[in-house]
Parts: structure tokens; sequence; C-alpha cells
């Protein structure tokens, strides 16, 4: 098994070799002249040779995606254009802000579907299991810009019981939190559409299985049966969902952070892209997709802790 | 045989969506982009059925507009990153070894990048437009396609009459044409309706954050994201743009799994 | 010690299960067999209140003096596992794949009698050396896709003997495994039934397992209990017409028998749930049938109005 943990290893840190080089492809090759981005149509042709002087735009290609690899390997990602401090500097000061809203998204969206999966897989063909699958399909339709601006109507324009947007900053957990609730939940919400109809298929698959019947032969009560007996079983394709909704995470943390105001990663890189700051965009996006990259990777590794039987395939 | 519940909801939607797109190009209510600033949020009314926004602009004939251009945008994407990216999958499937692998591995690696991740980067080097909009969501569709269509004819591919063709020597692009293709439409073809939905998604996710479809062009998303810095003033603008996108969304999904369920009866009894 | 009477399970479709009424004494083996559809399996599963959900349970079964049907669920709880015990066909899914062996049978161990762990897993070594599996020890912490097939089935035999039921019910237990494996199983069930004085109940369509194991014999047709006896006596002198099919079809090893001849079958097939007849079960594929057969149900041993005592 180590042999095959240490496979998916390099595949991992090859995918995130060729992200980081696509990513500089796209930024620095196909724009032609990136000074020209920075800078704008109307700057002189001094201004802008200045410039590349300045950001080592004169070099080879090749030499300055090594030069850039092996700052950012080290934590430096360059200077940002338009704040003039460190891109590193940014990117932390966002991060916990950005960690929290996913953290707390997740959270959430894990144990909703979770629970309705499960409930409508008990309840299969009755009112409960249909209300699920109604849930899901408007779920999965719904944008969460959308169902955000809803919950703000509602939450906040209305019932005034939560804020419509801003954060209030650590000091005071509570306010920190009531600032995190509704973007948490619109994010949820439309996440666990997704997740809840796939545990519903996945544990009904599983509750057909002989050894469900063995569980329940041998005395075991209803609720044992199903959490830890069948869900465990159906955990594979579960999982397998959740690693692909993580590009739908990062997708939606970004457009909720700018809904909601939100003082982290996701504001900061359209403040990036309005500034013209390609330095900032850059780190931003290999960080986005390197953070996709990895999520995938521990969903790997986390079949063999789940499946024993996949420890010693090839 | 009765059609299934969700292919006939979900083609009725469509239809209903798709047909105000069709309309808009030749008629609406109002002009879409007229501005009479004097005639802000009016309630609703029989010359406005919907009210007005906060530039005057008659609501209804927005989104009347705005389905157009939400479509087009989306299957003009979709068109595109499909039929790139089904070509892709079918070159997998007959060429086999290790071009098959190169491709399926390019195809995985390309899900580490969202539509908007790519958007993102195209807009900060070419600036917002909706051409790049556009590029971004035929990109992601590209890995989706080459997957579903590289599956599915491989498994034609080791089917007993394509050997005999093959063993009769018949080209690889021939049987391609004549057997593979017609085994691959069908999946395609529904991988197709979901990816409109999609492509719908985004788009209004992408114009809503204002790197997609440029003012004054109406569209679902911008009018959501102009709702947005109203919402205590006309809380009933962020509705209706809101509503339309998930009624297509939903429309496009349905369908799609309808044509499904409608093509594989074995499917049908395990929901 | 059970008494079934009147047992019938009733689907959307049709019923599967008519009026089936049988005893068993305590420490007594018994076969059930039957065809698939026969609601053999659906029989077995009644008896520990395991019938699906969507299926209507009339009638009685009564273990010891405790009702099955219509009996609460927690009621039911006591009974499985530590009363009565179910071990089923084994296609590698019987078993969690998830969990290790000595987990796995622990489990009720721990729940039913409230054992520590250690204590759970020095048992659950005892009865996996009790069924015959070699080195017990280091089997528990395996898993199952780490055994083979026959080795699986005895786990699912320990862990069904964890609480010491009164009674074992195996439905097809062998029907999966090749035949010299098939035999051992089939030898260790008759074995721990005589040791423990646990009655047994097997369920199969294989009649020569079940001559080896069972001294009662049921045979089961279409949804209906048809002959039931002493096990010798049925295969020897069968009185129901089916029976006497299929001891008739059964293909014979033997010097003296002549090849050359087409083995007898049965004509015509097993009705759908949703065609059964109101009457006797096997009309249309009887060779003695009499014109009221179809319309009117037997009743009696054998279930047969022609045949019947």
């Amino acid at each position: 098994m180590t042999l095959l943990i240490l496979r998916r290893f390099i595949g991992f840190i090859l995918t995130l070799l060729a992200i980081s080089a696509a990513v500089f492809f796209v930024m620095n090759v196909l724009p032609g002249d990136p000074a020209m981005v920075i800078l704008g149509i109307d700057s002189t042709d001094d201004a802008r040779a200045a410039l590349r002087e300045q950001l080592g735009l004169n070099a080879p290609v090749i030499w300055r995606y090594f030069q850039w690899l092996g700052d950012a390997v080290q934590g430096d990602f360059g200077t940002s254009y338009s704040f003039r401090v460190p891109v590193a500097g940014l990117i932390a000061e966002r991060l916990p802000m950005t960690l929290a809203l996913a953290g707390l998204a997740t959270g959430l969206t894990v144990v909703l579907a979770l629970v309705l999966g499960v409930y409508a897989a008990t309840h299969h063909g009755r009112a409960g299991d249909w209300a699920v699958m109604a849930f899901s399909q408007l779920g999965i339709a719904i944008p969460a810009f959308w169902l955000s601006m809803l919950l703000v109507i509602l939450f906040a324009v209305t019932l005034r019981w939560l804020p419509p947007g801003g954060f209030p900053g650590w000091d005071d957990p509570v306010a920190a939190l009531r600032a995190l609730i509704l973007p948490a939940t619109a994010l949820a919400l439309v996440q666990s559409a997704v997740l809840a109809r796939v545990t519903r298929s996945a544990m009904l698959e599983v509750m057909r299985q002989t050894y469900v019947r063995t569980a329940t032969a041998t005395g075991l009560s209803p609720a044992r049966v199903m959490w830890r007996h069948a869900l465990p079983n159906a955990l594979v394709p579960i999982v397998t969902i959740i690693g692909m909704q993580v590009a739908n995470l990062v997708t939606g943390t970004i457009v909720i952070e700018n809904v909601f105001y939100l003082p982290g990663l996701g504001r900061l890189v359209f403040q990036a892209i309005s500034n013209r700051d390609l330095i900032t965009v850059q780190a931003m996006v290999t960080l986005f997709a390197a953070i996709v990259v990895t999520a995938n990777f521990i969903v790997d590794l986390a079949y063999l802790w789940i499946d024993p039987r996949l420890r010693s395939r090839q | 045989m009765r059609p299934p519940a969700n292919l006939i909801v979900g083609s009725t939607l469509v239809a209903l969506v798709l047909g105000t797109a069709a309309l808009s190009l030749v008629w609406s209510p109002h002009d879409a982009t007229r501005i009479v600033v004097a005639m802000k949020f009016q309630p609703p009314s029989w010359t406005h059925p919907l009210g007005t926004d906060q530039l005057g602009r008659d609501v209804v004939s927005q989104l009347m507009v705005g389905a157009r251009n939400s479509m087009a945008i989306a299957l003009i994407a979709v068109l595109l990153g499909g039929s790139i990216g089904t070509a892709l999958g079918l070159l997998a499937a007959a060429a086999g070894g290790w071009i098959e692998e190169a491709v399926m591995r390019l195809a995985d690696f390309s899900f580490a990048f969202p539509a908007l991740l790519f958007a993102i980067m195209l807009a900060a080097v070419f600036g917002p437009s909706l051409t790049n909009a556009v590029i971004a969501i035929a990109f992601i569709n590209i890995p989706v396609f080459a997957r579903v269509a590289r599956a599915s004819a491989a498994q034609v591919w080791t089917r007993g009459y394509v050997l005999a063709a093959q063993s009769a020597g018949r080209g690889r692009l021939a049987i391609t044409q004549d057997h593979v293709i017609p085994n691959v439409l069908a999946p395609v073809t529904v991988q197709l309706t979901i990816e409109f939905a999609v492509g719908i998604l985004a788009e209004a996710a992408l114009s809503f954050l204002g790197l997609g479809v440029q003012p004054p062009t109406p569209s679902w998303g911008r009018m959501l994201s102009d709702a947005q810095t109203l919402l205590y003033l006309a809380p009933q603008l962020a509705i209706w743009p809101g509503l339309c996108i998930m009624v297509a969304v939903l429309g496009f999904n349905l369908l799609g799994d309808g044509l499904r369920d409608v093509g594989d009866p074995m499917l049908r009894r395990r929901r | 010690m059970l008494a079934v009477s009147g047992l019938s399970v009733t689907f959307d479709a049709g019923q599967a299960l008519r009026d089936a009424s049988m005893t068993l004494a305590r420490g007594e083996r018994l076969g059930i067999a039957g065809e698939s559809g026969s609601g053999k399996t659906l029989l077995g599963l009644s008896l520990l209140g395991m019938a699906p959900e969507a299926a209507s349970v009339t009638g009685s079964v009564v273990f010891d003096g405790q009702h099955v049907v219509g009996a609460a669920e927690r009621d039911l709880r006591a009974l499985r596992g530590q009363r009565i015990a179910m071990v089923f066909q084994e296609p590698l899914s019987a078993l969690n794949p998830l969990r290790r062996i000595g987990d796995l049978i622990a489990e009720p161990l721990r729940l039913h009698r409230g054992m520590g762990r250690a204590a759970a897993m020095d048992r659950a070594a005892a009865l996996l050396d009790e069924v015959g599996l070699p080195d017990p020890v280091s089997r528990l912490r395996q898993f199952p896709h780490e055994m083979s097939g026959g080795q699986r089935q005895r786990v699912t035999i320990a862990l069904a003997l964890a609480c010491d039921p009164d009674l074992l019910i195996a439905d097809e237990p062998t029907t999966a495994l090749d035949v010299q494996v098939a035999a051992l199983i089939l030898a260790l069930l008759r074995d721990l039934s005589e040791r423990r004085r646990m009655a047994l109940i097997l369920i199969s369509h294989d009649l020569r397992a079940i001559a080896r194991v069972t001294d009662r014999l049921a045979i089961m047709y279409g949804g209906d209990l048809v002959e039931q006896g002493p096990t010798a006596q049925v295969l020897g002198m069968p009185r129901h017409p089916y029976t006497r099919g299929l001891i008739a079809a059964r293909p014979i090893l033997s010097a003296t028998r002549d090849r050359s001849a087409p083995l007898p079958t049965i004509p015509g097939t097993v009705p759908a749930l949703s065609a059964l007849p109101p009457g006797c079960r096997f009309a249309g594929r009887c060779p003695v049938e009499l014109p009221h057969c179809r319309t009117t149900r037997p009743t009696g041993n054998p279930a047969c109005h022609r045949e019947g005592a």
C-alpha cells in the first residue's frame, strides 16, 4: 500500500507543477506583453519598457517560469503591483476568512446531505423521499448568489435578524459568526442538494446488500445497522462526489464573498482583476487550482482508508 | 408508453424559455435598454407587467432579452466545447494506447480549473468581456464531453461487429463514422442538455460578477448584480431574474434526466 | 418450541406465501426444499420478523411462547441473534466488507451480552475455532475479502452462533460454494446442531444436502407447503405429484442407469407471483390433475386433492 500512496503522491506533485505551468502560460505568454496589460493602452513605450525592466519581463519565458516557481515554493509570490506589498502577505491576511467560510459551509453541507440522504433512503418511495428529491432538484437549479439575496431579503431586510453583509472582525466571535451564517447557509444549501442525492442512491444500493440483512438478523437496532454498517459502505461514492464538489466550493466561496462583501480571498482576486494586477491574480488562481487538486488527492487517500479492499490492489 | 414526468415537465420549461428567447428577437413589450429615469421603480401595471427597474427600464423586456442572451451564450459555449470534447473523446477511443492515456490525463487535469477560475485569468489578462466568458465556459466543457464520448466509444470498440469490421480491413475513421458515432449520440445528447443547464448557471454567475456580459446588454446575471445594490430599496427586482435562471436550469436538468430515463429503461427502475 | 400456523405473506403483486403451518421441536433438524420463488426464503425471514417492509404478514408464528407476527420491533430484536439466528447465502456480500472479522463477531456479544472488548474477542476466537477455522486468533484481524468462500461461510455461522441461539436458520448456505466445501459446511451444521442441541432449519433446493442433514422435510411450491414428513419417508416414498416429479428429475450417477434416456423433467414453469391460481398452484403442470384442482385449494398433508390424507 505504501507503494500505492507513493505513486499517487508523485502524480499529485506532477499535477501541481502542470497547473503552475498552465497558469503561468496563460497569464504571461498569452497576452503578449504583460506590461501593456498592467499599464493600459494609453501608456507610453518608455513606461512599458521601464516596467518590463522592473518586473524582469525581458528574460526568456522558461527562465521566468522557474524563477517564479522557485520563489513560490519558498512562499514568495511576488509583490502585488497595485497594493505594493508582498502577495503572500495579502493572501495570509485573507485566508482565515475564506477558510472559515468554506469550513463552515462544508460542515453544514455534509451534515445536511447525510441526514437528508439517509432519511430519503430509509423512507424510499414515501412522502419523505419525494420531498428530499424535490429539494435536491431545486437546489441544483438555484444559483447560489440568488439564494443569498433571497436569504438577505428575508433575514436581513425583512426580519432584521442577521447582517446583510460585511465582516466585523474576529474580536467578537458571536458577531463574526452572525456575519457568516447567511453566506455559509447559502453555500451549504446549494452544495448539499447534489450530495443528498448521491447519499440517497448510494444508501439504497447498499441497503440491498446481504450484509445489511445479516446485521439485522444479529439483532442490531435499525439505527445501528444504518449508521454503522450501511453508511460506511456508501461512503465511497459519497466521498467521490465531495471531491468533485471542491471545485464548486472554491467557485462558490469566491462568488459568495463578493455577494456578502466578506474580506476573503474571493474579494481579493476581484480587486486584483480591476487593478490589472497580474502578479496577484496569477498567484491566487494557482492557489485555488492547487486547493482543488489537493482536495482530490486527499479524497484518493481517503478511499484507501475507507475501503480496505482497495489497499492491496494496483 | 407514457413518457416519464421529468421529460414532460422539462421539455415544457425548456420550450417556454427558448420560445421567449426566440420571441425577443422580433418583439418585446418595450425596448429593453431604453432608460426613462422618471419612470423608475414603477410597480407592476398593464404597460409594465413586472414594473420597472432603477433606470426606468421595463423588467419584462429585460428578462426576455436576457433570456435570449443567456441562452445564446450557453448554447454557443457548450456546443463549442462539446464538439471539441467529443471529437477528442472519439479520437482517444479510436487511437487507444498512449494517445488515449494522454487525452484522459489532460481531461483529468482540466477539472482543476472551474469555469470561474479560467474566466478570472482571462479577465485579468484581456479584460472582462462576453467573449472571455464564452471561451471559459467552452473550455470546461471540453473535458466533460471528452470523458463521456470516450467512455461510450470505448464500449463500442470492444463489440463483436467492430472487431469484425476491423479484421475485414475497415479503417478506424470509417468505423468511427459508421458504428461509434450512432452509439455515442445518445449519451452525448443527454450530456448536452445537462451542460446547457450548467452553462446557463455559469454564464449567470460570470455576468453577476462582471466577468461576462457587459452593460448595457441585458442579462439575467447582470440584472441580479444591479438588484443586489438595491435590496433594501427594491427587493422585488432581485426576484424575477433569479427565478428565470432557476426555471431554465431546472427545465434543462429535468429534460436531461428524462432523456436519460427514456434511453435506458434499466436505469429507470433504480430511481 | 416453534409453531407456525396459517402464515401468509402478501405483496401487491400477489401472495408469495400461503397459509403455511409447521412445527419444530427443540434440537430438531428440518429441511425446507423448493425452487426459487417457492416462498422458502420468505418463510425463513418471517420467523425472525424480517419479511420485507412492502409485504403484509398474517397468521401466527410462536417461538417459545413469544409471538413473532405483529410483535414490536424491540421484542423482535431480543429474539434475533439471541434466540433465533439466520445465515444467508454467501456471494461475498453477507459480511460487511469494511469491518474485520473479530469486530463483526464481537458486536452482538458486546451489545447483547455486555462483554468487554477483550472478552468478546476471546469468545470470537473460540467461536471461529468451533466452526472449524484453523488459526482462529489471526483470523480476527482479517477482512472478509481476504478469505475464501468456504471460510467466509464458516464466519457467518460463527456470527450466528455468538449468543447461543436455540434455532439456526440456514438459507441456501452452500449454493455459492463448490461441492467439497459445501459438504464440509453441511457436516458442520449438523454437527453444531447435535452438539449444542440447537434446532436447525435448512432451506435449500438441493435435496441431497437436505437428505444428509435433516430429520424432517417440508416441500414448498409456489408459496404453498405441499408435503411434510420425515426426510427419509418424503424422499423415499413421495406422495405429492410435485415431490415425485422433483425426485424423478434428480440426475443419478449410476452405472446401471440408461444414459441415453433423457432426464425426466416437470413440464411448464412456476407461475408468476401475479398469476397464481386460487386453487392448487401446481395445477397446469400436474400429471394427475383433477378438474377442480385449479379452483379449490387442497389442504392436508400432502396438500393434494388426489393423494391427500
